[in-house]
């Protein structure tokens, strides 16, 4: 896979506080194609923002990139080498109600990005910003493009973020939970506008999000980050189909309208730890409903599991041939149907 | 370029825009004189405090030149300092007493001040109406917030009449530094002498020392004539100089150091504030060190010895050692407002906005400065508007220990020195005048800050009115 347009390798970033050491992402691997989505699902907290942050070289103090490599076109990154791909990546943030800057106009804050990486300037500028605008689907562009942020409604300031990353004409676009602001129908049209210019432009798209609705829509891998780690990677059909880690199946099992009967959505109980050291143990372990002795005393690998030719990995010691515990029957919901 | 031509034209055509300009026009053309002399006289203060430079031979023709241009407001067209001929006044404003054209003058100035204001004002809201492309943008509120907070405006009121006090000092004077304290023997001045029943000359020193104020018996108090018919508003000094004038010329030294070291102390602070927030960590830490240090050092210990042991050297000479006054206020300054500004500017580096121009590759500074910048001008106005007001009081507390501003200068804090010994005499107006105005002018400054505080953010409320009834409600 050299041709890979983004290739992770046994990435970790961590924060240095004064108290300890934080490890956000602690040696994830991944890559993306060209024309690719590849999704990035967890909890709040189990690393996915931080993963894309470092994707963009924008971990600042006292984060660090202490180990592995994130590679462009192949291309190092890590160490400093971002400025050179500048607007080869481009992100589009959760919130847009934070992401444009209140006091410019969105025009301005186009023309910002196209004068860097278009030398665009003056009414040209101009013009191309209102076409961008046009672009992701915003009504009466060649006035909408002199207003204010705050004129426009949530989905809008969203098409406008959008419009900025397209503006630098990138390769890989890094879509922070780009829907989790908007409302569910503004949602959808803007699922459909990433979808589009994915394919028109190309792009390599790097999806992160908590919705497990929005990554069977959008992605082509996935890959599950449970507390710094990928738990489980597999093509987007393959995971839905024939999950295998016991939190995917937790995630899984969490959708409204997934499992059948029953008064309550099923949940997982507690939350993601924060990890501090060096893994010795399963970190879903105390929530797992199958974990067993081993669980707490080795750490499991990644191992291909499930249909051979799918890419399907996990790392679960369930899976492990070294251990004894066999996995549960596939189809039976993983046993976190209690809730408090 | 064509298009901003046309534009122009656009607007000229305008009623409403055209008449604003006109306005405009008919402003500048009475006091054109005045103010082609001030931007010469600045170039010409600003070329001779380069080391090196001896001659302006051209400019001080130019100067001359801009000099003979009549203005409305000065001592040529509407004269105070006439005599008394027996039956009438001769040489003031139509015959006027000296007391009646200087009131009309300084009248006259301050009129024309505000109207220059409101015409500031509105040709602001002209355009506001019809040329800014956005209906509303976030500064507005802030205009109308600040518009309804007396406490401000009092501020302002205070703060522009000091300004423009400072602006026009030669033309609000009864009478000039040059002619009634520097060359005060290069002068002459006629009155009417009752005894004889005759008009009479005298140099202006010697009339000075007629007219001393240094207590009960020998008083020239404020309001009041002297006995060589010269009025003095504010009444003499202790060696018999006009108050007035030495106040008004005062003024400016007060607001020129004021404002240089303010604004020096506020790009020092707001570039390290900026930096800091934006790179944190590391960066961020020696800043607070650094500050930290400049702040252990005894600010006016620091000024009294830099003073002393630069007395001799050219950059005590710049502007009457006002301008090595300003540099030590702002590198010994800065430290507060970059203390005040560094939490905004930690805030606001957190916003997305930020990482968005950082994952474009948007160059830093560029960053700090447009999307960094205009969230810490408010606090930078906030606190540079106190610090101003600090400044005031620091330079007229130096000058009354007989440091900083170096004599003849005119400058306030001496001026109450010089009157310390007459406080409990008649002659009490010397050093209470100048008191009372310095106060006036930092009450003010600090007032407008207050102002700009709440109107930038409300929520900081300091009046208290709507965040107590708030509070009393939760």
């Amino acid at each position: 896979m050299s041709d890979a347009l983004l290739e992770v390798e046994n990435l970790r970033t961590v924060f240095h506080t004064e108290k300890e050491t934080i490890r956000a992402v602690d040696g994830v691997s991944f890559d993306v194609q060209r024309g690719e989505t590849v999704g990035l699902v967890g909890e709040s907290g189990s690393g996915k923002s931080v993963t894309a942050r470092s994707v963009l070289g924008l971990v600042e103090e006292p984060g660090v990139i202490e180990e592995g490599s994130i590679q462009f076109r192949g291309d190092e990154l890590v160490g400093g080498n971002w400025e050179e791909h500048r607007g080869d990546i481009a992100i589009v943030f959760q919130d847009p109600m934070n992401s444009l800057n209140p006091v410019y106009t969105v025009g301005n804050q186009i023309k910002e990005a196209l004068r860097i990486h278009q030398g665009l300037r003056g009414q040209e500028a101009t013009d191309a910003a209102i076409e961008l605008l046009e672009d992701v689907g915003i009504p009466d562009a060649a006035r909408r493009v002199s207003e204010y942020p705050h004129q426009f409604s949530g989905g809008m300031r969203q098409r406008a973020v959008i419009a900025i990353a397209l503006a630098c004409d990138p390769d890989l676009l890094v879509c922070d939970e780009p829907t989790t602001a908007l409302d569910v129908t503004i949602q959808a049209q803007i699922l459909e506008l990433l979808d589009e210019l994915q394919r028109e432009e190309d792009l390599g798209v790097l999806f992160i999000t908590h919705d497990m609705g929005v990554i069977e829509e959008t992605t082509d891998r996935v890959n599950v980050m449970y507390a710094g780690e990928f738990v489980e990677s597999a093509p987007v059909d393959e995971l839905f189909d024939a999950p295998k880690h016991p939190y995917t199946k937790g995630l899984l099992a969490s959708i409204p309208g997934r499992t059948a009967g029953g008064d309550r959505l099923p949940t997982i109980e507690g939350e993601v730890p924060t990890s501090t050291s060096e893994p010795t143990e399963c970190r879903f372990a105390p929530r797992c409903p199958h974990a067993f002795d081993a669980c707490r005393e080795v750490h499991p690998e990644r191992i291909a599991v499930g249909d051979p030719d799918a890419a399907h990995e996990a790392a679960c010691l369930l899976y492990d041939d070294e251990f004894e515990e066999s996995p549960p029957e596939d189809g039976v919901v993983a046993d976190g149907g209690e809730t408090a | 370029m064509s298009v901003s031509s046309s534009r122009i034209t656009d607007a000229l055509t305008d009623g409403r825009t055209a008449l604003w300009a006109l306005a405009g026009l008919f402003l500048l053309a009475l006091e054109f004189g005045a103010a082609a002399n001030f931007v010469v006289g600045l170039i010409i203060d600003g070329l001779l405090a380069v080391p090196g430079v001896d001659g302006v031979g051209f400019l001080a023709a130019v100067e001359n030149a801009v000099q003979q241009i009549p203005t409305l407001l000065s001592r040529e067209t509407i004269p105070n300092g006439g005599y008394y001929n027996g039956s009438g006044y001769e040489g003031t404003f139509l015959g006027l007493s000296p007391a009646m054209a200087w009131t009309l003058r300084a009248t006259l100035v301050y009129a024309y001040a505000f109207a220059a204001f409101g015409w500031g004002v509105w040709g602001y809201r002209i355009y506001r109406r019809e040329y800014r492309a956005a209906d509303w943008t976030p500064r507005d509120d802030v205009f109308d917030r600040f518009r309804g907070h007396k406490w401000g405006i009092f501020g302002l009121v205070i703060v522009f009449m000091f300004v423009t006090m400072a602006v026009f000092a030669p033309a609000l004077g009864p009478t000039t530094v040059d002619q009634n304290m520097r060359n005060s023997y290069g002068y002459e001045t006629k009155y009417w002498d009752s005894d004889s029943g005759s008009v009479e000359t005298v140099l202006v020193g010697d009339a000075n020392l007629g007219s001393l104020s240094q207590g009960n018996d020998r008083n020239i108090g404020p309001w009041t004539y002297d006995d060589y018919g010269r009025f003095h508003p504010f009444g003499t000094m202790q060696d018999g100089s006009d108050l007035f004038t030495f106040l008004v010329v005062g003024s400016r030294i007060s607001l020129v150091i004021g404002v240089l070291s303010v604004a020096l102390s506020a790009s020092i602070a707001a570039t390290l504030a900026l930096t800091s927030a934006y790179y944190k960590g590391r960066v961020d830490l020696s800043m607070v060190l650094i500050s930290d240090a400049v702040m252990a050092m005894p600010q006016l210990l620091l000024l009294i010895m830099l003073t002393t042991v630069l007395r001799e050297s050219w950059i005590n000479e710049v502007y009457s050692g006002g301008f090595l006054l300003a540099l030590i206020f702002a590198f010994t300054g800065w430290t507060y407002m970059w203390r005040s500004i560094r939490g905004p500017a930690l805030q606001i580096s957190e916003r997305e906005w930020i990482d968005a121009a950082r994952s474009f590759g948007q160059r830093p500074t560029t960053i700090m400065r447009k999307h960094m910048l205009p969230y810490v001008t408010g606090y930078l106005l906030i606190y540079g508007s106190m610090t101003l007001g600090g400044a005031i009081i620091s330079i007229a507390g130096l000058s009354f220990l007989g440091l900083g501003v170096a004599p003849p200068t005119p400058e306030w804090g001496r001026a109450v020195n010089l009157g310390q010994n007459y406080v409990r005499t008649g002659s009490w107006h010397i050093s209470l005048i100048p008191g009372i105005l310095i106060t006036l002018v930092v009450t003010g400054f600090n007032a407008l800050g207050d102002g700009i505080r709440d109107a930038i953010d409300p929520q900081s409320d300091s009046a208290g009115g709507e965040t107590a009834g708030a509070g009393g409600g939760a």
